[in-house]
């Protein structure tokens, strides 16, 4: 077990300030030959270290299919997220252990309709998906796109929306709470968009959420209202996690252990657990 | 296979655990402060292998380790350097003296989430390389209920070689795997004779009899297992926990528990991580960076505590977290009986 608790050195290519709280991390192992072997599929989490303050769990927020590098998004929220912020810069090293956990229902969403609903730093997990769809288009129908936040200032990955807007084939729609001078486009909380706005297909589509919890309650209960089924619903959980091998016993939710039969769960699986996450 | 069986006197007894001793790396209950704990011992005078089982802590630190380096690592003007710590100091071949049976059946039931998923190699080795040689009590103390629970106490297997203290004089040592049966070869057992089945049998059964009817405790486990597994939302999860100040001493002398937290310490460019014992009852545990915390409540989180043990560990792995030895009921600074609380709560819901 202790050797699995020893991360591998990677090396901090990139770093890009998305909000006022969130920075993405582009990671690089330090040993080339490590990263060609690294893979993982969308959904996926790590654990990574800044060695001296601590390790935090992160999903992995970029799809394999883009090769040579990974990403990390973190919010300024607790004492080592703080510290990530204050100290690593590009050129830093910091330890991954991963990937952990289990991934999108990739085979299950295959031929479908995909609507992607994110708040906040929510869209990070939806992201890797996400770009694992547009590199594999050919293989998914109707793509949708609903991502909201706090203010315009708090979206995250604004050039890659930018990208995604200008590609024909993805619809994407943009929300923020409260009305701002200069935006020009959807204002209201993701629930009410979706029903108002987006107005979703419901049959033969499979919807992806993340965010806030609150976001994420409202948002299912928009999405049955709608007449989705709980299968069709499928979100990744946020748990406090440490060891990543169900061994720590942090993250269970009855007898299901977050890091290993998570983080992912379609609204049925929700369900059936007992009512404490 | 069929195992052998020795009887011996006291002296006899002396002699087999001395000779264990001279030829073997040793690990036996060693008095510090009133309380035993399992450490290295040369000499049979350092070590109480009958020690009382009420004072006696787990042997599970001989397995996971109460607080364990993980790693080292330096950060240089090139880089960072990571280096594993030393070689495990428990992976040897070894022999522990003087372990209770019920702290024999953890290791049964740490097996499961050990060997689950992501092997445990380090634990696995440890315990591979490990001969456990334990004393079959011969009376309760106020707190056990071993006999109550899942597994077969008179029988068990989960230790290597057995002693059982006959009428008058007379003790029995038996092999009860095939790796205790090789450790009982000439080398220990050679002042011994072999005693029949026939004839060790029935008072093995009278001693056995004697201590299952000695027990203040008494449970249906399957009767609990059932009745928990059936509710979440029950306010006698807060009367039940009402007194607990979160001091974690139950999960940590608790030869089940296997919470652990990962922790790095840091001074100046020099850094050590730490894997330590953690428990479900400090308030921390699920504590998320952004204020979230899924156990908020000190209810919540005994309710975690007693439904791990006897209603999610037995649903992922078909064994109950829980061995009845009654170390966090000993232990407890303010006198919660886990005991007590599996049954309270089982039986407010029968009401």
């Amino acid at each position: 077990m202790e050797k699995l608790l020893v991360p591998t050195i990677c090396k901090v290519d990139k770093v890009i300030q998305e909000t006022p709280d969130i920075r993405t991390y582009r990671l690089k192992f330090r040993d080339e030959g490590l990263m060609e072997q690294f893979t993982f599929l969308p959904g996926q989490f790590v654990e990574f270290s800044l060695l001296g303050s601590g390790e935090c769990t992160f999903c992995i927020a970029s799809s394999a299919t883009r090769k040579g590098y990974f990403d990390c998004s973190i919010k300024k929220a607790g004492v080592v997220t703080a510290d990530i912020h204050t100290n690593i810069e590009e050129g830093d090293e910091v330890g991954i252990r991963g990937p952990f956990g289990n991934w999108f229902p990739l085979d299950d969403i295959k031929g479908k309709n995909l609507l992607f609903v994110g708040g906040g730093i929510g869209l990070a997990p939806l992201r890797s998906l996400i770009q694992f769809c547009i590199d594999n288009r050919g293989d998914y129908k109707d793509f949708t796109i609903l991502y909201g936040a706090r203010t315009s200032a708090d979206l995250c990955y604004k050039d890659e929306i930018k990208e995604w807007q200008d590609n024909k084939s993805l619809r994407v729609v943009l929300t923020i709470d409260k009305p701002e001078e200069t935006w020009n486009d959807n204002v209201g909380v993701v629930p009410k968009i979706l029903e108002e706005v987006v107005k979703p297909v419901i049959e033969n589509t499979s919807v992806i959420t993340c965010g806030p919890p609150i976001m994420i309650k409202y948002t299912i209960q928009s999405l049955l209202k709608l007449g989705f089924a709980d299968k069709d619903i499928i979100t990744t959980l946020e748990m406090k996690m440490q060891c990543g091998l169900g061994k720590c016993g942090r993250c269970n939710i009855g007898s299901t252990y977050v890091c290993k039969d998570g983080p992912v769960f379609t609204n049925e699986q929700l369900k059936s657990l007992p009512d404490e996450f | 296979m069929s195992f052998s069986t020795f009887v011996t006197d006291k002296a006899g007894l002396q002699k087999f655990y001395e000779a264990i001793l001279a030829n073997n790396e040793t690990y036996a209950p060693v008095e510090k402060f009133g309380k035993f704990d399992y450490k290295r011992v040369t000499n049979l005078s350092e070590c109480d292998p009958a020690s009382p089982i009420a004072k006696t802590l787990s042997m599970k630190p001989l397995f996971f380790p109460r607080s364990a380096k993980v790693m080292k690592y330096v950060a240089t003007s090139s880089g960072t350097d990571v280096s594993e710590v030393d070689e495990d100091p428990l992976a040897n071949k070894r022999v522990v003296l003087g372990v209770k049976h019920c702290d024999a059946r953890s290791l049964q039931v740490l097996d499961k989430v050990y060997n689950w998923d992501y092997i445990d190699t380090d634990y696995q080795k440890r315990r591979m390389n490990t001969v456990i040689i334990s004393t079959r009590c011969d009376k309760a103390d106020t707190h056990c209920f071993c006999t109550s629970l899942d597994y077969d106490v008179e029988n068990l297997d989960a230790l290597d070689v057995r002693v059982v203290n006959g009428s008058g004089d007379k003790i029995f040592i038996s092999a009860r795997t095939a790796k205790g049966e090789e450790f009982l070869s000439e080398p220990v057992s050679g002042h011994m004779s072999r005693i029949t089945d026939e004839v060790a049998g029935p008072e093995m059964k009278n001693q056995y009899a004697a201590f299952a009817g000695s027990f203040r405790l008494k449970m249906d486990y399957k009767e609990v297992n059932a009745r928990l597994s059936k509710i979440f939302d029950t306010p006698e999860f807060e009367n039940v926990s009402g007194n607990c100040v979160s001091c974690n001493t139950c999960a940590f002398v608790c030869p089940t528990c296997h919470c652990f937290k990962i922790s790095d310490e840091k001074v100046k460019d020099t850094g050590v991580r730490y894997k330590s014992y953690d428990s479900c009852n400090n308030g921390y545990f699920t504590l998320m960076a952004g204020g979230h915390n899924p156990r908020p409540a000190k209810y919540r989180r005994w309710r975690q505590r007693a439904m791990h043990k006897f209603v999610y560990y037995k649903e992922r792995f078909g064994e109950n977290l829980c061995v009845g030895c009654g170390k966090c009921t000993i232990s407890c600074p303010v006198n919660i009986s886990i005991f007590e609380v599996v049954n309270q709560v089982s039986v407010s819901m029968q009401e």
